[in-house]
């Protein structure tokens, strides 16, 4: 994308004066959800404001947090700072499938295209995907078709137990889905209409 | 085609015969009407949209060193880490502070659930104590009973806007050896004698997200500290555990030129504020937020309390007459609420106190926790059943003709408690804090 193209989405959004991730006619961060979906043909997709918030947000839907552990066959140092300060073990193995795949995009070559990255991670049951490389900030995603490790990674990024888009209400909705630490891992929609774009005008 | 935010009509301007006029709820016209209640934040204007074009030409590379160096100066901070929301910004600010795992932190019960949450991530144990009655701030008293061996900081928040008492505050942490972290989240350019908030205390964290009276480019936050040694080991736990906090230098660029503006937007704010705190004081029912001499509120939001017995209705349970009179606010198009209806330990993740998982860093603590019961916290229950909130409502480009329709709301109301008593009789209203609680 150039800066011409990156200054008119830009402008664009800015324009229909809605730049927060709560508000409900926010058309960005959705529309790069359903952009992903597509391309990774996976049935759920979540944003997040960083990779280490996905990754974070990849092991608590699948309920592993203090105490628990995650299978890699390798892990890079970073991973395993986080990991450690999660309080998540980490075995390293190549006989179990990982508990999730990762992959960045940063279409610096063959090896960084989404394609690359999505044929990557298409075996994994979580996806973890990270587009900070393209350079508009930390930006990244999980997919999967576990409607579980969904919800409770939305609920994780969001402090709410009900409403995922407004993130305001603490009923308890799903009582199986205990809310519990949670952060604001939530995309800035200007960075979200700035991926969508990288990947429209990529494929 | 183009999507914009930019009003299709100006409201119509208000006359005083208005007040005088049925109340909507009964049929009549409402002060606002349908169409014209919508309130435009933040304002975006061509200065935002040059500002993100410089930042793209420079490939965002500079943005959010120099939005970081702007605000820190601004607030009068020593030392400044921009990051990617207020509850990070908290938690750094922190685990910056000193706070170490299984650390009591003293909290508001009455805050918005990041406070608390930022606690957790510090894998700080949160200690709740109840809020001042006047203004809705923690309770100094009772931060000072709550101290104990494992306490190590006050996190006091200025709720709202109106700056906590960190005078007596810091009084009482230099007094027993503790850190003072403020959560700044509602207080940009909130001051006491002339220093800005996140400059007040050890550390600060502060939310930045476009709700707020300053806003940054979506999503975002920023942490302060009062010394190099803190800075650098909010750093350090960066670097240790690899977490990415860092802000877009697009949200940044956005946060720039929004910051050249502040000063105006707080003047309307000021200017607003002024004139309905005016006006409800001459309704008998209502009243505005007390402000103590040499703070500046800075009406993040704006909380009004409710007088029943000016109106004689002190005989209906006040929640009932609260839960009437926003049905007739809301009908005449004033957008009152509750922001919150239950005290932060009252809400499921504290009840539950799962944590980061097996209830880590609860698990840390010998204290019983039957303490996050409501019923220690009656003043923030009180409040809770007897005020309500305007949240954007006071902000630019809130017109002169919306806040004086707002304060004609309010009289026109005020002048009916014949129909709060109807209704506060025959509809049901649960106390707030007996439904399921909300965050906004």
């Amino acid at each position: 994308m150039n800066n011409f193209q990156q200054s008119l989405v830009l402008t664009r959004v800015m324009t229909s004066g809605v730049v927060m991730s709560i508000e409900k006619n926010d058309r960005q961060l959705p529309g790069l959800e359903t952009q992903l979906r597509n391309k990774v043909d996976r049935q759920y997709v979540a944003l997040f404001n960083s990779v280490t918030g996905a990754i974070h947000a990849a092991l608590h839907g699948q309920q592993i947090g203090f105490g628990g552990k995650a299978v890699f066959p390798r892990v890079s140092q970073r991973e395993q700072k986080f990991l450690t300060w999660l309080g998540v073990g980490i075995e390293e193995s190549t006989s179990t499938p990982r508990t999730y795949g990762k992959a960045s995009v940063a279409w610096q070559d063959a090896g960084t295209t989404l394609d690359a990255a999505v044929a990557a991670v298409s075996h994994d049951k979580v996806q973890v995907l990270d587009f900070t490389e393209l350079g508009f900030g930390p930006c990244a995603a999980i997919a999967t078709n576990d409607e579980q490790i969904w919800k409770r990674a939305e609920r994780l990024k969001i402090f709410g137990a009900f409403d995922l888009r407004t993130m305001w209400s603490q009923a308890e909705s799903e009582p199986e889905i205990q809310p519990t630490i949670q952060f604001n891992y939530r995309l800035s929609p200007l960075v979200a209409a700035c991926v969508r774009q990288a990947i429209q005008g990529n494929q | 085609m183009m999507q914009t935010d930019f009003p299709a009509l100006p409201l119509p301007w208000p006359t005083d015969d208005m007040a005088q006029q049925e109340l909507a709820h009964l049929g009549g016209n409402p002060v606002i009407g349908h169409g014209f209640r919508k309130t435009l934040f933040p304002v975006i204007t061509k200065e935002d949209v040059l500002q993100m074009q410089i930042s793209i030409l420079r490939n965002h590379t500079n943005s959010e060193a120099q939005f970081t160096e702007d605000y820190r100066n601004y607030v009068g901070a020593k030392y400044a880490i921009a990051t990617a929301s207020g509850t990070s910004a908290l938690h750094l600010a922190l685990v910056g502070a000193g706070v170490t795992p299984g650390d009591e932190v003293i909290v508001p019960c009455f805050t918005f659930i990041a406070t608390a949450q930022a606690i957790v991530a510090a894998k700080g144990i949160p200690v709740f104590v109840d809020i001042d009655p006047v203004n809705y701030c923690i309770d100094v008293q009772a931060v000072e009973a709550a101290i104990t061996p494992r306490t190590r900081a006050v996190m006091p928040v200025h709720v709202h806007g109106l700056p906590a008492n960190m005078p007596a505050l810091r009084q009482l942490c230099t007094k027993h050896g503790l850190l003072l972290v403020e959560d700044a989240s509602h207080a940009h350019s909130a001051a006491i004698d002339g220093t800005i908030c996140g400059a007040l205390g050890d550390a600060a964290g502060q939310s930045l997200m476009a709700d707020k009276n300053f806003p940054v480019g979506g999503e975002g936050g920023i942490a302060f500290f009062a010394d190099e040694e803190k800075y650098k080991r909010a750093r350090a736990f960066l670097e240790e555990t690899g977490i990415d906090y860092s802000m877009s230098g697009i949200v940044a660029a956005f946060g720039i030129s929004q910051l050249k503006r502040l000063p105006y937007y707080d003047a309307i704010r000021q200017r607003n504020a002024a004139y309905l705190t005016a006006e409800l004081a001459k309704t008998g029912l209502f009243t505005g937020p007390e402000v103590p001499a040499a703070y500046v509120h800075a009406y993040n939001m704006y909380r009004i309390a409710l007088h029943p017995a000016a109106v004689g209705l002190d005989d209906l349970p006040i929640h009932a007459v609260k839960g009437a009179v926003q049905e007739l606010l809301v009908a005449e198009g004033v957008p009152a609420r509750e922001w919150q209806n239950k005290p932060i330990p009252g809400h499921l993740p504290f009840q539950n106190r799962q944590g980061f998982g097996q209830g880590y860093p609860f698990t840390l603590s010998q204290r019983d926790f039957s303490e996050y019961s409501l019923d220690r916290f009656p003043n923030a229950l009180k409040m809770l059943a007897s005020t309500l909130t305007l949240c954007r409502e006071l902000r630019s480009p809130v017109e002169t003709e919306r806040i004086q329709s707002y304060a004609l709301a309010f009289h026109k109301v005020a002048a009916r408690p014949d129909v709060i008593r109807k209704l506060a009789t025959e509809n049901t209203y649960p106390l707030p804090y007996e439904r399921d609680g909300r965050l906004g």
